[in-house]
């Protein structure tokens, strides 16, 4: 990993935690996030989140329970719509198009946007009509039987799976399952992929599978992670945002962003104390 | 604020107790090794030689638990930077150490041969900066205090002088082979002493980087004062 900027050119020599020598590659924003706000009825759930989500990179939302990273996660594919209580202000882009427009359709929106969640959800069908699902609800008239090798080959799991592909996705490991959930997110081609703790519910070796498998994937998508593992944002992400959580005079605890930066300046020499103290494990 | 990794944080502040007890350590060693060299005592030479492996005990057992702790705690942030710190230190210490073994070495191959009072005066006034040096940079990094890692190029400048004059007093003695023997033999000894504050520096260079996240060289090692 390149986290260090080095001047021995002239004068004694500097290098400082964190600074790349080059500069991390400046990617177009995919979201642009200014202000944002969750309510959960009188619950103020979120509070002025301001960040840049970038193309091609793997974003961590870090955090203890409660400090609104799942939910920040949730507004980037208008999951929250789903809540009824849920409401949403500030505002999200998407390619400079305000994401909670009134002319925008948020099923359109989450087949640009896919989810993988913590814990594996397959349909109780063949693996192959999990990943062909997708495509054939969209409309995909193309080779199908070659669209489903692709998912699974991206996924890395076809060569575990390409002589079953009729029998049930049930009958696949958690972490063959978890992988099957991310083939039939990107058979639909999204732009953006979010993992809510997508291996969390994963023994090590197939946790390590899934972060490998997200490295190989972010040179096609764009992928936002929650994680409760600061190892594993630190292992995957290149940019890492911190959020805590604030607790009002009145007792009411709300998600804040403390901190978003490169995962290596996170990681050797955060610039807030609060995210410090919280990777370190002197957060109480 | 709760403490969620107590026995990581306890391993932490025991190794850096045990770097400032090396730190002391090597302090008294230069001391006793120019002390030794003054009075042209060979028996205490010896027991600085000795009490080297008092310093390589203290060495390999932090260098031991700091490769444990890095494998089992997976530290991050300041954590991850007092690490390296450590790592860094321990080595410095050790080294200092060495260099006074050398100092007490060479006073012991000096035995018998005359000297020069002046040269001896500069050996003093080079090992007494110099142990103050690694005093006060292992003070400056038990009390966190970045002002007090700043100084140490500045104690430096006078061990560097020190050390750049020794081959113009050398010189002088060449007419007398005995004592030119001597006073060779002293130019390794003011080396040897130049070269131990400049560890000193490298422990204040590591708090800083501790205390800032940036390392940064006090001083050009291309264009030395």
């Amino acid at each position: 990993m390149q986290v260090l900027a080095t001047d021995v050119a002239s004068g004694p020599m500097t290098v400082t935690l964190g600074d790349r020598s080059e500069p991390a590659a400046d990617n177009p924003a995919i979201f642009d996030v200014d202000g944002l706000n969750v309510h959960y009825g009188d619950f103020h759930a979120v509070k002025d989140v301001s960040m840049g989500i970038r193309k091609n990179e793997i974003t961590a939302l870090i955090g203890p329970s409660g400090c609104g990273k799942s939910t920040v996660l949730r507004c980037f594919n208008r999951m929250n719509d789903l809540i009824e209580i849920a409401r949403v202000s500030g505002s999200i882009e998407y390619h400079g198009v305000d994401l909670y427009g009134p002319e925008v359709d948020p099923v359109q929106v989450r087949r640009h946007i896919g989810m993988v969640f913590q814990k594996p959800n397959p349909f109780p069908k063949s693996i192959y009509d999990n990943v062909s699902f997708g495509p054939k609800i969209a409309g995909f008239d193309g080779d199908m039987d070659q669209l489903v090798e692709e998912s699974l080959t991206r996924a890395a799991l076809w060569d575990e799976v390409k002589d079953k592909l009729d029998g049930s996705a049930y009958a696949l490991s958690g972490g063959q399952q978890q992988r099957l959930c991310i083939a039939r997110a990107i058979a639909t081609s999204p732009d953006v992929v979010l993992m809510d703790e997508p291996a969390s519910a994963l023994d090590p070796i197939a946790t390590l599978r899934i972060e490998d498998l997200m490295q190989g994937l972010k040179e096609d998508y764009s992928i936002v992670i929650v994680t409760h593992n600061m190892q594993q944002a630190a292992r995957v992400s290149d940019r890492t945002a911190f959020f805590t959580v604030d607790v009002e005079q009145t007792g009411q605890r709300t998600g804040v962003l403390v901190e978003f930066d490169e995962t290596s300046k996170i990681f050797t020499n955060p610039g807030e104390k609060q995210t410090e103290d919280y990777i370190t494990g002197r957060f109480g | 604020m709760t403490e969620l990794r107590p026995h990581f944080h306890d391993e932490l502040a025991q190794l850096e107790s045990d770097l400032v007890l090396m730190g002391e350590q090597a302090a008294e060693m230069i001391e006793a090794g120019v002390a030794a060299l003054v009075a042209g005592d060979v028996a205490a030479a010896a027991a600085v030689v000795e009490r080297d492996d008092v310093v390589d005990d203290l060495y390999l057992g932090v260098h031991s638990r700091w490769l444990e702790t890095m494998a089992l705690q997976t530290p991050v942030a300041i954590d991850l930077r007092l690490m390296s710190v450590i790592l860094h230190v321990n080595s410095h210490l050790e080294r200092i150490a060495d260099l006074a073994v050398t100092v007490g070495k060479i006073t012991q191959v000096s035995d018998g041969l005359p000297h020069d009072p002046t040269l001896v005066s500069h050996i003093q006034e080079m090992g007494d900066i110099v142990s103050t040096m690694v005093r006060s940079a292992m003070g400056a990094f038990a009390a966190r205090d970045l002002d007090g890692a700043l100084a140490l190029p500045e104690m430096d400048r006078p061990v560097n002088r020190l050390n750049r004059n020794m081959v113009r007093e050398v010189a002088r003695l060449a007419g007398d082979p005995e004592l030119l023997e001597w006073g060779v033999r002293m130019m390794v000894v003011s080396r040897t002493l130049e070269r131990a504050g400049d560890n000193a520096v490298d422990v204040a260079e590591q708090l800083a980087f501790l205390l800032t996240g940036e390392f940064r060289e006090f001083t050009d090692a291309s264009h030395h004062d």
